[in-house]
């Protein structure tokens, strides 16, 4: 007679990061699983708190654009961009045009490379690397372009209060057309291969597919929420710099998956190549748009002023407070997309297995980096009533 | 579902010269305004700090000009900026704001070494020693 033996499953913890070969950011995925299957995920961070918003107070409000751009590497454009805006509306001072298309040209190469980037990511990942050589490569052309136009490879610096801190002739102007028409055929054939390629889709396709309704209530942004149909857009809503004057669409799709998250990526950046050709195509010349720094404000009156801008990652919000009294901010308040993203996605690795840990943060495109502080919010009182973001901004309200 | 012409690109990249540029034997071209070495002009500096104050790094001190230099009359105080390139970021903040133009800019980047990197050589190579 035999005797059935029944081998209890036991949940094993499998800490990821926050030092992986799988992550490339300190971040740590506690993950539970039983056999295989993922049943829970805890979230830590705060390996990588820097105290930046501490330091913005300690300095002055010139020296924090530089500050606030060496919060992320990949999207330094849009934080000095985002935190300048919020400068210029304490000040009450505008740039003129030229300098606004410049901003959204600077904006858009970064969106391109850091798209490019998460995506060549995602294929490392799942051990395509021959394709991330690849993407690097093209990605390179991208760097070359924001080199002739900002002046760095990365740290773009672009950004000053009143407009943009160098200009643009019309050689540079050809060359940077030259390049986004160079890369163009490139992103398309990635594109393609994301769609056809069946080591990609084997891996990405039907690997946690969120709703819409999962992404509304988890506050999901950017592509992520984009790539579930959820159509938010910070460009598109606030139209702030040149982004109502240059046409584009925003990218949706309704898969929600994996895949479908980097296929809005690749739509993207295709999106911001012709967003890049009508700017070199319609560049307005209604002045100079380089401001003389020296002649620049020293004084800013008491006021606040929020901001918010589309970075890579979905809408990245500051707030600049000034007391009036001396040369630093009273406070700046930093909220990425990522701290969204990344502490609340841990129902997304629900049921899958623990090799697609790795490929679902990965196309959540982390930036741990940006994402390391805290959000506090007040619900003593418990009143609500709807305030324009435009009446917000200013301090109007 | 038809595959992509991967094949196409692996055989012509095994053609094709590596896209690595061999560093540092092979030089990266950069453009000719890429954000690089700076340092002052101490014929134009007059001392007057504001580079120091605005600099996000904190990377420049404002340091005195040794006796065996002559020192412009501009520049009553004898300072001049000593940049910290092992902390300079680059940004050129302290390029914009100076009221006399006196920086030189480069697109110099390949800047390390076995010793710390300041401007002193740079800046003082533009003065005259006394006696000279």
């Amino acid at each position: 007679m035999s005797k059935v033996v029944e081998i209890p499953i036991v949940t094993t913890e499998v800490p990821i990061g926050p030092q992986h070969p799988a992550l490339h950011e300190p971040i740590m995925l506690k993950v539970y699983a039983e056999g295989e299957r993922v049943v829970r995920v805890e979230i830590n961070t705060g390996y990588n708190h820097r105290g930046i918003e501490k330091l913005c107070e300690k300095n002055s409000f010139y020296r924090d654009i530089f500050i606030v751009g060496r919060v992320c590497g990949i999207c330094n454009a849009v934080h000095a961009n985002v935190y300048v805006r919020a400068l210029e509306q304490i000040l009450d001072l505008y740039p003129n045009k030229r300098a606004q298309y410049l901003r959204v040209l600077a904006m858009e190469l970064e969106r391109i490379h850091s798209h490019m980037l998460i995506n060549a990511v995602m294929a490392e990942i799942i051990g395509f690397e021959t394709l991330f050589m690849h993407i690097m490569l093209d990605r390179e052309k991208v760097m070359k372009a924001k080199e002739i136009l900002t002046g760095g490879r990365v740290m773009a610096d672009y950004m000053m209060v009143g407009g943009v801190r160098r200009d643009i002739d019309e050689e540079k102007r050809s060359r940077l057309r030259d390049i986004l028409l160079k890369l163009k055929p490139r992103v398309e054939y990635y594109k393609k291969i994301f769609e056809e390629d069946e080591t990609i889709t084997k891996r990405l396709i039907d690997v946690s597919r969120i709703s819409y309704r999962d992404v509304t209530s988890h506050g999901l942004v950017g592509p992520v929420a984009r790539a579930s149909g959820v159509k938010i857009d910070s460009r598109a809503s606030d139209k702030y710099d040149a982004y109502g004057e240059i046409p584009f669409n925003v990218v949706t799709r309704n898969e929600g998956d994996s895949w479908a998250r980097m296929m809005v990526r690749w739509d993207e950046v295709l999106e911001s190549i012709e967003m890049g050709l009508y700017i070199l195509e319609h560049l307005p010349s209604d002045g100079n748009p380089v401001p003389d720094e020296k002649r620049l404000p020293r004084k800013f009156p008491p006021g606040e002023a929020y901001t918010r801008v589309e970075a890579p990652r979905g809408e990245l919000t500051y707030y600049v407070m000034s007391d009036g009294k001396g040369q630093n901010p009273y406070r700046v308040k930093i909220r990425t997309p990522s701290v969204n993203n990344i502490i609340n996605s841990g129902f997304m690795y629900l049921e899958h297995s623990l090799a697609d840990v790795p490929v679902i943060l990965a196309s959540l495109d982390p930036c741990i980096s940006c994402m390391e502080r805290v959000t506090v919010v007040d619900l003593e009182k418990k009143t609500s009533y709807k305030v324009h973001l435009k009446d917000l901004a200013g301090g109007r309200v | 579902m038809k595959r992509p012409k991967l094949l196409e690109q692996v055989l012509k990249s095994l053609v094709s010269k590596p896209a690595t540029v061999q560093f540092p034997r092979e030089k990266t071209e950069v453009e000719p305004d890429f954000r690089g070495l700076q340092y002052a002009d101490l014929t134009k500096c007059t001392g007057c700090s504001l580079c120091s104050i605005e600099c996000p790094a904190d990377a420049i001190k404002m340091t005195s000009i040794p006796q065996e230099y002559e020192a412009p009359k501009t520049n009553p105080r004898r300072l001049y900026p000593l940049i910290n390139y092992g902390k300079c970021v680059y940004c050129y903040r302290c390029v914009k704001v100076c009221p006399t133009n006196a920086y030189i800019v480069s697109n110099k980047f390949d800047l390390a070494g076995f010793t710390r990197l300041t401007s002193e050589q740079f800046s003082l190579s533009t003065l005259k020693k006394v006696g000279a």
